[in-house]
C-alpha cells in the first residue's frame, strides 16, 4: 500500500516496451490501452524530471531500443494482418450484395402468396 | 394442394429442416476443440412452389447440406506467416548455438572459441614483454605457448563450426522425408475433394488438408495455387512443382561437393529453399549462409595474423644468428596457401623457442627491434584492414547484430501468426466470438499499438536528449 503522495516505482521503460509487443501479439487492445495511458503519464512526468532523473531515463532508453525494434516490426505485422482482413471483410460484402443470383430468382418468380 | 393435410406436410418439412441444421450446428459444437476442424453452416434449397387456381404455393424449404465456412485468403497468409516464422525460428536456434560458442567462457572444455578476442592481445602482449629481454628464454617459451593458445582456440572454433554446419546439413535432409509425407497426403486429399466436391462440401477432407499445408507451411516456403472443384496446386516459392492434382512430385536429396543439396525432379533448388521459408529453409540459411560467413571471418584472422608474423619472424635474427629462408623457414605459424581452410589448420609448428626472431636483420641475438615489430602488429591493420582485435570484436558484433534482428524478426512473425489464427478461429472456427468482434479487436488493438509506439518513441526520444543535455552540461 503506498502513502498518499509516496512515489511508486516505476517500471523499466524496457519492460513497458516489451509487454507492449506482448499484449500487441495477442490482441489485448484493453491492455494496450492501458499501456498508452502510463505512456502518456511518463510522458509528462519526464518533462518535469529533475536533473538526477534524466541519465537514468536516458539509460533506460538506449537498454529498450531493441525491444522497441520488436515492438515496430508486430506493429508492421499487425497492419498487414488488418489490411488483410479489411480486404476479406470488404469482398464477403461484396458477396453478399452482389453475389446473391438466388435471391434475385426467387423475387421475379414469387407470388406474393408463398408461405415459405 | 390447399387441404389442411398440405399444411402439415409444410410443416413436417420445415421440422425436418431445422432438424438437419441442428445437427450441423450440434456438429460445430462437438468439434469445437478438434484441432484444424472448421464451422460449417447449414445449405437450404427452396422446393418447387406449386400453383392451384393460378395462385402459387410455396413448398418450404429443405436441407440440402452443409458448407464449410473457410476463407482461402486468410488461411494462406496465415500459411506465409508460419513459413516465415518456422523459417526464423529454425535460423535463430543455429545463431544461437553460433553465438554461443564465441561468448567468452562459454565454449566446452576442449574448445574455447569465446576467448579468441583475449588470445590475440596474450599473444601480441608476449612479443612486448621479450622486447625487454630478447634472449630470455621462458618469455620465449611464453611467446610459443600463447601463439599455441591462439592457434588451437580458433582452429577448434573452425571444427565447431563444421560440426554445427553438419548438424544443419542433416537436420535439413531429415525435412526430406517430411515434405514427401505431406505432399503425398495432399495429392490424395485434392483427389478425393475434387470428386466430391462439384455435389457436395467436402469441408472435413478440406479440414485435412488445411491441416496437412499448415505443416507443410512449417516445413518448406510454399506457394498455393486454387484449381478446380476445390483442388489445389502446390508448388516451392521458386514456382518448382510439389503437388499438381493427385500427384506430387518427390523432394530428393543428394551430395554435392560433400554437402547435401535439394532436388525437385532434376531442378537443384537448394538456393531458392534456402531464400524459401519454413524449417528448411532456416536450417539451409544457418548452413549455406551464416555458418560459411562465421568461417570465413576466422579463415581471414587465422590467415593475416600467420602470413604477417611468419613473414616479419623470417625477416629477423633469431638466437642463433640465423634468418629465415626459402630452404629452412623460420615460420611460428602452419604458413597457409590460401585464406579458405586457413582457420581450421592454424597451429604452430615452430618447436624450439630460440628460433623466434626477436632481433632485427643482422643484428646480434640482444637486439629486440623484430621483437617490437612483431608487437606492434597489434596496433597494425594486417586483418581486413583492421587491427587482429578489432576484426574480431567486429566480428562477434556483427554476430550480434544478427542474432538479435532475426530475434526481432521471429518474434514478430510469431505474433503475427496468433493474431491470424486469432483472426481464423473466429471466421472458420467454432468459438463465441464472431468475425465482426475479432474484426473490431484487431482495429482497436493496432490504434492502441500505434499510439503506445508513438508515445513510447517521443519518451526515448526525449530521454535520450535530455539524457544529452545532462551529460553536455
Amino acid at each position: 500500500m503506498h502513502e498518499f503522495g509516496a512515489r511508486r516505482e516505476r517500471p523499466e521503460l524496457k519492460q513497458l516496451v516489451m509487454e507492449a509487443s506482448r499484449a500487441l501479439a495477442l490482441l489485448d487492445a484493453g491492455r494496450l490501452e492501458e499501456l498508452a495511458l502510463s505512456c502518456q503519464a511518463l510522458n509528462r512526468d519526464l518533462g518535469t524530471s529533475g536533473r538526477a532523473d534524466r541519465p537514468r531515463m536516458a539509460r533506460q532508453a538506449r537498454e529498450a531500443a531493441a525491444e522497441m525494434a520488436v515492438l515496430g516490426r508486430v506493429l508492421e505485422a499487425t497492419r498487414g494482418n488488418l489490411e488483410v482482413m479489411n480486404r476479406l471483410r470488404e469482398l464477403r460484402a461484396g458477396r453478399l450484395e452482389y453475389g446473391a443470383p438466388k435471391a434475385a430468382g426467387w423475387a421475379s418468380q414469387g407470388s406474393g402468396h408463398g408461405v415459405d | 394442394m390447399g387441404s389442411i393435410n398440405a399444411a402439415f406436410s409444410l410443416i413436417a418439412g420445415a421440422l425436418d429442416a431445422d432438424q438437419a441444421a441442428l445437427s450441423v450446428v450440434a456438429n460445430n459444437v462437438a468439434n469445437a476443440n478438434t484441432v484444424g476442424y472448421t464451422e460449417e453452416t447449414p445449405d437450404w434449397q427452396e422446393n418447387q412452389p406449386v400453383t392451384i387456381g393460378g395462385v402459387s404455393y410455396g413448398q418450404g424449404v429443405t436441407e440440402t447440406g452443409a458448407t464449410s465456412l473457410r476463407d482461402r485468403v486468410l488461411e494462406e497468409r496465415l500459411d506465409q506467416q508460419q513459413q516465415l516464422a518456422s523459417s526464423s525460428g529454425a535460423r535463430l536456434t543455429s545463431l544461437n548455438s553460433l553465438q554461443a560458442l564465441f561468448t567468452p567462457d562459454s565454449g566446452s572444455s576442449g574448445s574455447k572459441a569465446g576467448d579468441i578476442g583475449s588470445d590475440i592481445t596474450g599473444f601480441f602482449s608476449s612479443f612486448s614483454s621479450l622486447e625487454a629481454d630478447p634472449t630470455n628464454n621462458s618469455l620465449r617459451q611464453e611467446v610459443l605457448s600463447s601463439a599455441t593458445t591462439l592457434a588451437g582456440d580458433i582452429s577448434n572454433a573452425a571444427a565447431s563450426l563444421n560440426q554445427q554446419g553438419g548438424a544443419l546439413d542433416q537436420e535439413a535432409s531429415g525435412v526430406t522425408s517430411q515434405v514427401n509425407a505431406l505432399t503425398g497426403a495432399i495429392a490424395q486429399l485434392n483427389q478425393q475433394i475434387t470428386t466430391t466436391s462439384p455435389n457436395a462440401d467436402a469441408g472435413t477432407l478440406e479440414d485435412q488438408r488445411q491441416e496437412d499445408l499448415s505443416q507443410l507451411s512449417q516445413l518448406v516456403g510454399i506457394n498455393q495455387i486454387s484449381t478446380g472443384n476445390n483442388g489445389l496446386a502446390i508448388t516451392t516459392t521458386s514456382g518448382q512443382l510439389l503437388v499438381s492434382g493427385n500427384t506430387n512430385n518427390q523432394m530428393t536429396t543428394g551430395s554435392v561437393d560433400g554437402v547435401t543439396h535439394f532436388f525437385v525432379g532434376t531442378t537443384d533448388v537448394t538456393t531458392e529453399l534456402a531464400s524459401g521459408g519454413g524449417s528448411l529453409g532456416g536450417y539451409l540459411t544457418a548452413r549455406d549462409q551464416d555458418i560459411p560467413s562465421a568461417m570465413n571471418s576466422l579463415d581471414q584472422l587465422a590467415y593475416g595474423v600467420s602470413t604477417e608474423v611468419n613473414s616479419l619472424n623470417n625477416a629477423g635474427t633469431d638466437l642463433t644468428g640465423a634468418t629465415g629462408s626459402a630452404a629452412s623457414p623460420l615460420n611460428v605459424f602452419n604458413e597457409p596457401t590460401q585464406v579458405a581452410g586457413s582457420a581450421i589448420a592454424m597451429s604452430v609448428v615452430m618447436t624450439d623457442p630460440g628460433q623466434i626472431a626477436a632481433a632485427g636483420a643482422g643484428q646480434g641475438s640482444g637486439d629486440n627491434s623484430n621483437a617490437t615489430a612483431m608487437a606492434n602488429l597489434a596496433n597494425q591493420s594486417i586483418v581486413g584492414g583492421y587491427t587482429p582485435t578489432n576484426y574480431y570484436s567486429n566480428f562477434v558484433s556483427t554476430l550480434g547484430a544478427t542474432v538479435s534482428g532475426v530475434q526481432a524478426e521471429n518474434t514478430a512473425q510469431n505474433a503475427s501468426v496468433t493474431q491470424l489464427q486469432t483472426q481464423n478461429n473466429a471466421l472458420s472456427g467454432v468459438n463465441l466470438n464472431d468475425e465482426a468482434s475479432a474484426m473490431s479487436t484487431l482495429e482497436q488493438s493496432y490504434q492502441a499499438g500505434s499510439q503506445v509506439f508513438n508515445l513510447l518513441n517521443t519518451i526515448m526520444t526525449s530521454a535520450l536528449n535530455l539524457g544529452q543535455e545532462t551529460t553536455v552540461s
